[in-house]
């Protein structure tokens, strides 16, 4: 069942558009995220979603409600949808407990659901203190026990962790991830950050140019993407010119497998085929069963190591391995490279290098 | 923004100058305004604006629209929001500003003698009247009188500006 959902949404801002037409579903009970560059509307469509911004046309549902259609308009405060802005933005003015109490009752606040809510997001003991006392993690997720303590149809988030530093960002992440998921609230999460989106996210939207590009699992999307740039956002991928017939495609790295659910075509078509890193093997030395390659540069990340290679054959860029483990090799180093498992490609598909997802300009 | 800089550049005109600029401008165009209390308030409108300008703005910047959307997600009207949020945020700068300008009104001296309708007199002009008559002892009353108001917005806008800094201070966890 769909808890929030989005038909053809329009929004410009004079002259400039940021929506083009999003339609969106998001399932009851998941945690759907929205992915985007910056620039893409992402954060615009929250705002229309959440009703602090009126959409020029198209239609947005809240459960059985319309809370937007061009003519009718539901005021935010109509709607019970939850936010999170990107800096927590808690009110300065009040401790943690009436922060976390704003949006109640003055009979809700004395039934014990604010102590609940401190505790379910590890803040117990805390609600005396003004949120200037607390890190930015704990504000973030006082933010959150706040947006919950409604008990909103839906949660927005609005790049809620971009303001942590890393260290502080996964662990605030899995916390958010487990709150919400304890809670049963459907979530919305808007982020610019491929691996939060694949981590936290059960489904996700890649919004791109004003538009959904693609919607999916992670998986689905890591190992799917509709086109190159898809690929190219959605984490490293080695895209290869090469062609395709039946089931299989011809790069300069061998003849490789296509992945079930890649297109295929009868004759011989030119095609970009994508090879994600850690798909490459890269064996030290030089041995009969790969290709010949030179390292180029490589850098040791201690769970894995990434090398780039150039192949000694022409008509190739250099290839992207993510090895296991591993250890950093020396530019100039001798190697054979090896391809390990079906790929995707794209027939016909024209030069990858035109087809990023680049910012609008302007 | 090109207002702001304007009340800015009323800072750095003597307060002569403006009593001047209103005596022409009230016998020239609204005669029956010269010496009449509107016209003293409309000096002191402009002398002080910019100080009441710089508190409130301070403050202004504590209550950043963010905060009332979310206050609003949260289920409240606008006029909720400005009760609730707003306003709680903007009155600690509202009262600062309120003790500048009180402060310096009530000390102020030349376009109050300039400006001021025959008869009435302010603590200041007082002062001035008595002092250029050399009658220091008559004086002196009034000059208490104005230190002993003064220490008042005084001591309040002390509070309030040590406050700041130590709040700003996080507690270690």
């Amino acid at each position: 069942m769909t808890r929030l959902a989005a038909t053809d949404l329009h929004k410009a801002f004079g002259h400039q558009s940021v929506l083009t037409g999003i339609d969106l579903d998001v399932p009851e009970g998941s945690l759907t995220a929205i992915l985007g560059p910056s620039g893409s509307g992402k954060t615009t469509l929250l705002r229309v979603l959440a009703g602090f911004e009126r959409a020029d046309r198209g239609v947005v549902t809240l459960g059985d409600r319309v809370v937007e259609d061009g003519r009718h308009y539901l005021p935010p405060e109509e709607r019970g949808i939850g936010y999170v802005p990107q800096e927590g933005a808690l009110f300065p003015h009040l401790t943690v407990e009436k922060n976390i109490g704003f949006g109640l009752s003055r009979h809700q606040r004395g039934d014990g659901r604010i102590a609940r809510l401190a505790d379910m997001v590890g803040l117990a003991g805390l609600g005396e203190r003004y949120p200037h006392q607390l890190s930015g993690g704990q504000q973030q997720r006082v933010a959150l026990a706040r947006a919950l303590a409604i008990e909103p149809e839906v949660i927005l988030l609005d790049e809620p962790f971009s303001s942590l530093d890393a260290g502080l960002r996964a662990s605030v992440r899995a916390d958010v991830q487990s709150v919400l998921r304890q809670a049963g609230t459907t979530a919305l999460l808007v982020t610019h950050d491929q691996d939060e989106a694949l981590s936290m996210a059960d489904f996700v939207a890649v919004i791109r140019g004003g538009r959904i590009g693609q919607t999916g699992t992670p998986q689905e999307l890591y190992e799917h993407p509709v086109d190159p740039a898809m690929a190219e956002f959605l984490g490293d991928a080695n895209l290869i010119n090469g062609s395709v017939e039946a089931d299989q495609a011809s790069t300069p790295l061998g003849t490789l497998v296509l992945r079930s659910g890649s297109a295929r075509v009868a004759g011989p078509t030119p095609a970009v085929v994508m090879v994600r890193p850690e798909q490459v093997d890269v064996w030290p030395g030089r041995s009969g069963h790969g290709f010949a390659a030179r390292v180029v540069d490589s850098q040791f990340h201690g769970h894995d190591t990434v090398i780039r290679v150039m192949l000694d054959a022409p008509g190739i860029d250099a290839i992207v391995a993510r090895i296991d483990g591993g250890a950093a090799l020396a530019p100039g180093t001798e190697v054979t490279v090896t391809v390990r498992g079906p790929v995707l490609a794209w027939p016909d598909e024209a030069s990858t290098r035109d087809l990023t997802l680049s910012e609008p300009r302007g | 923004m090109a207002l702001e800089r304007s009340t800015f550049l009323v800072l750095a005109l003597p307060g002569i100058v403006i009593a001047l600029a209103l005596v022409f401008f009230s016998e020239r165009y609204i005669p029956r305004l010269y010496q009449h209390g509107p016209l003293l308030i409309v000096a002191y409108a402009i002398l002080f604006f910019p100080l009441a300008l710089v508190a409130v703005r301070a403050s202004v910047a504590q209550a950043p629209i963010g905060l009332e959307e979310v206050a609003r997600a949260l289920g409240c009207k606008p006029w909720t929001v400005l009760w609730r949020v707003t306003f709680p945020l903007v009155a600690p700068g509202l009262a600062a500003a309120f003790c500048l300008v009180f402060l310096s009104a009530v000390t102020e001296l030349t376009s109050t003698l300039i400006l001021i309708p025959t008869g009435a007199q302010t603590l200041a002009t007082q002062f001035w009247t008595y002092t250029t008559g050399q009658s220091f002892g008559a004086a002196a009353p009034y000059a208490g009188l104005m230190v002993v108001i003064a220490v008042i917005p005084s001591y309040l806008l002390g509070r309030w500006f040590n406050r700041l800094p130590a709040k700003a201070t996080p507690t270690p966890l």
